[in-house]
């Protein structure tokens, strides 16, 4: 049984002890002494607002912190005292926090909660982030009340954000997916999501927990498993989240984020080959309301290596993407990186041959993928410039554009798919 | 006397025909062998390259960088070249044991050396093969990482990188077919040492302000490049 391998014997004690609940919060933590105190205050507000007749737990899955993260979240403390009126929780309220076994990463966090989740018998389950603390209990509720009173079985949250950050995001992932599964998820590789237990049962069921996708990629794998496996999703809003200095440096991050993408869409090939066009996805609970900043982000920067970038790997290139493409990016080069305007359609042929190119295996994947980055900071750079000083509606409307763009060249990505 | 030459030419002439009569019927059997081995090599050729087009060798070539290798040096396709190989292999293993069967003395035991020397033939064909394979392995992988770590002329060091490798490959190749044993591993003792000396001058007197700028690079102390300004997620 796979919970013999996944839960220790304590684990299995407290849950054991715990009996079934209604609600069960995750927070997976590696080294969060220094963030994880809000989030966990925050579990328990809500629990106590929001959910006070609901059996509730949190269960704290840690990858071997050497900071002292369990006992942090052991003994943080929960007084709603920042608020006016005081609620307390009806039910008991549980905590547990606990290791995991295995290689450290957040797919052994996160099947260690599903699996507690799936054992307690949880009708609602919520993962959050430990690295950030701007989660609030509505935010907790936001991820829960979708699940628990509209029997949805998978929530993405919908950051509220400007939409000039998060370019992984809004240039590369959000417009591929989109694309590709036929729903408009705006944030399909976040941290923080809420799913039932039948969702949960499901994931459990999966050979993915073992692999390298299940180890850096869950998050994304989650989304695109939702959507591809015809379970009812939704969106919900959630309230800004002060941006944290990133963990892990940008090659290693975009190579995680990017392979995850592609071995998705290489798993979910047959739900999406057939799909045309996209649909909205319902927004549970509106975004809050709070007004939004433009990061300070020099485009310029980003784009001043592409010209020599592209020049560099011409060798590598002329394998991956096709000899129109090829030009297509050489004459971009000779611009100045004042000048670079990287078009949309170029965009989305650059990314879609990439894809084909890692389907087909023409070299080394990670090759592949690594070789996307240099052209993915000239995308952003030149992007970032253009629309530094607009309002954000008009940045919004140019990534709708480039989503549009990405559909429109579905049909050609279909076609070498079939083909390869 | 007329008598006498008439008897030795005779005795010349019984001797020849002796001699043909025991010479021809070895001579068919070498042609025959030959011919006979030339059928069974093109029939092994023909079946090497299907079982290569099988495999997709010419692809596993194309991912591994050794066809454009093979092309530069204007070489057959790889499952052409395999075919070629065996070919010749198996043709000049029957031609010598035609030449065997014919019983020169001079000859004698140039088979036993022929076949002792294949597996160091083919010994050399795999280190090259495997050669080809990691330089264009390194290589790639070399200017990728220079080009996202912004190291100066990736394709300056990826391309010493790769060759390298090839002239060690190509060393250890030549050096397993003893061919010119001694020479190979002088000139390339000498050219190695040399190149090392010489990068290692370049580097240390010509180029203390590169060598700081890529050790400044590689262990800066805010380890935070333009790509890593932003908050890409």
């Amino acid at each position: 049984m796979a919970q013999d391998s996944v839960l220790s014997d304590e684990l299995l004690h407290h849950l054991m002890a715990v009996g079934h609940v209604d609600i069960l919060v995750g927070v997976p933590t590696l080294n969060n002494a220094g963030t994880v105190r809000p989030v966990v205050r925050a579990v328990h507000q809500a629990f106590s607002r929001y959910f006070p007749r609901d059996r509730s737990l949190l269960i704290n899955s840690d990858g071997g912190s050497d900071d002292g993260t369990p006992s942090v979240v052991r003994n943080a403390s929960v007084d709603d005292t920042g608020t006016v009126t005081v609620s307390h929780s009806l039910r008991t309220v549980h905590r547990i926090s606990t290791p995991y076994h295995g290689v450290p990463g957040k797919g052994n966090a996160l099947r260690q909660i599903m699996t507690a989740a799936e054992l307690t018998q949880a009708r609602a389950v919520a993962v959050l982030n430990a690295d950030v603390t701007g989660i609030t209990p509505e935010g907790v509720a936001a991820l829960i009340r979708p699940v628990r009173d509209q029997q949805f079985d998978y929530v993405a949250p919908v950051y509220q954000r400007h939409p000039l950050e998060g370019p992984l995001v809004t240039q590369l992932v959000r417009p591929l997916m989109r694309a590709a599964y036929g729903w408009q998820v705006r944030d399909p590789v976040a941290p923080e999501f809420g799913c039932s237990n039948r969702f949960v049962t499901h994931c459990l069921e999966q050979d993915v927990w073992d692999t390298e996708l299940g180890r850096v990629g869950i998050d994304l794998w989650v989304t695109a498993e939702a959507l591809a496996k015809g379970f009812r999703c939704c969106q919900t809003g959630l309230s800004p989240h002060p941006a944290t200095p990133p963990r892990t440096p940008f090659g290693e991050l975009f190579a995680q984020v990017v392979e995850s993408a592609f071995v998705c869409l290489d798993l979910h090939a047959p739900y999406w080959l057939g799909r045309n066009g996209s649909e909205p996805m319902q927004l549970a609970s509106p975004m809050p309301s709070a007004a939004l900043e433009a990061p300070v982000v020099d485009g310029t920067r980003l784009t001043e290596a592409f010209a020599k970038d592209v020049e560099n790997l011409r060798s590598v290139l002329e394998y991956i993407v096709s000899g129109e493409t090829l030009t297509n990016l050489e004459a971009l080069a000779e611009k100045l990186p004042a000048r670079l305007r990287y078009p949309d359609a170029l965009w989305a042929s650059t990314v879609y041959e990439f894809l084909i190119a890692y389907r087909n295996g023409v070299m080394r994947r990670e090759h592949i993928v690594q070789a996307l980055a240099p052209l993915y900071l000239g995308r952003t750079g030149s992007f970032l410039r253009q629309y530094a000083t607009s309002p954000e509606l008009v940045v919004d409307e140019a990534l709708e554009n480039l989503c549009r763009e990405f559909e429109r060249s579905k049909p050609d990505l279909v076609r070498r798919w079939n083909r390869a | 006397m007329a008598q006498m030459i008439a008897n030795a030419i005779r005795q010349a002439g019984t001797n020849f025909l002796e001699s043909l009569a025991a010479f021809l019927p070895r001579m068919v059997m070498t042609l025959a062998i030959i011919i006979v081995g030339w059928l069974i090599a093109m029939l092994l050729r023909t079946i090497v390259r299907a079982v290569a087009g099988w495999l997709r060798i010419n692809v596993a070539a194309e991912r591994f960088g050794v066809a454009p290798l093979l092309k530069t040096a204007d070489l057959p396709p790889a499952d052409a070249l395999l075919g070629a190989i065996v070919f010749w292999l198996v043709w000049l293993g029957f031609l010598l044991s035609g030449i065997d069967v014919l019983g020169f003395t001079s000859l004698q035991g140039l088979l036993a050396s022929f076949w002792a020397f294949v597996p160091r033939l083919l010994l050399a064909v795999v280190i090259l093969i495997i050669g080809f394979v990691v330089a264009n392995f390194a290589w790639r992988a070399t200017l990728l990482a220079a080009v996202n770590g912004r190291v100066p002329s990736p394709r300056l060091l990826s391309g010493a990188v790769r060759w390298l490798i090839l002239i060690l490959t190509g060393a250890m190749a030549l050096e397993q077919i003893a061919v010119a044993r001694t020479v190979v591993l002088t000139a390339f003792a000498i050219a190695f040492g040399a190149l090392s000396l010489a990068v290692a001058i370049a580097f240390g007197i010509g180029g203390g302000g590169i060598a700081k700028r890529i050790l400044e690079h590689q262990f800066p102390e805010q380890p935070r490049s333009s790509a890593d300004e932003i908050s890409h997620l």
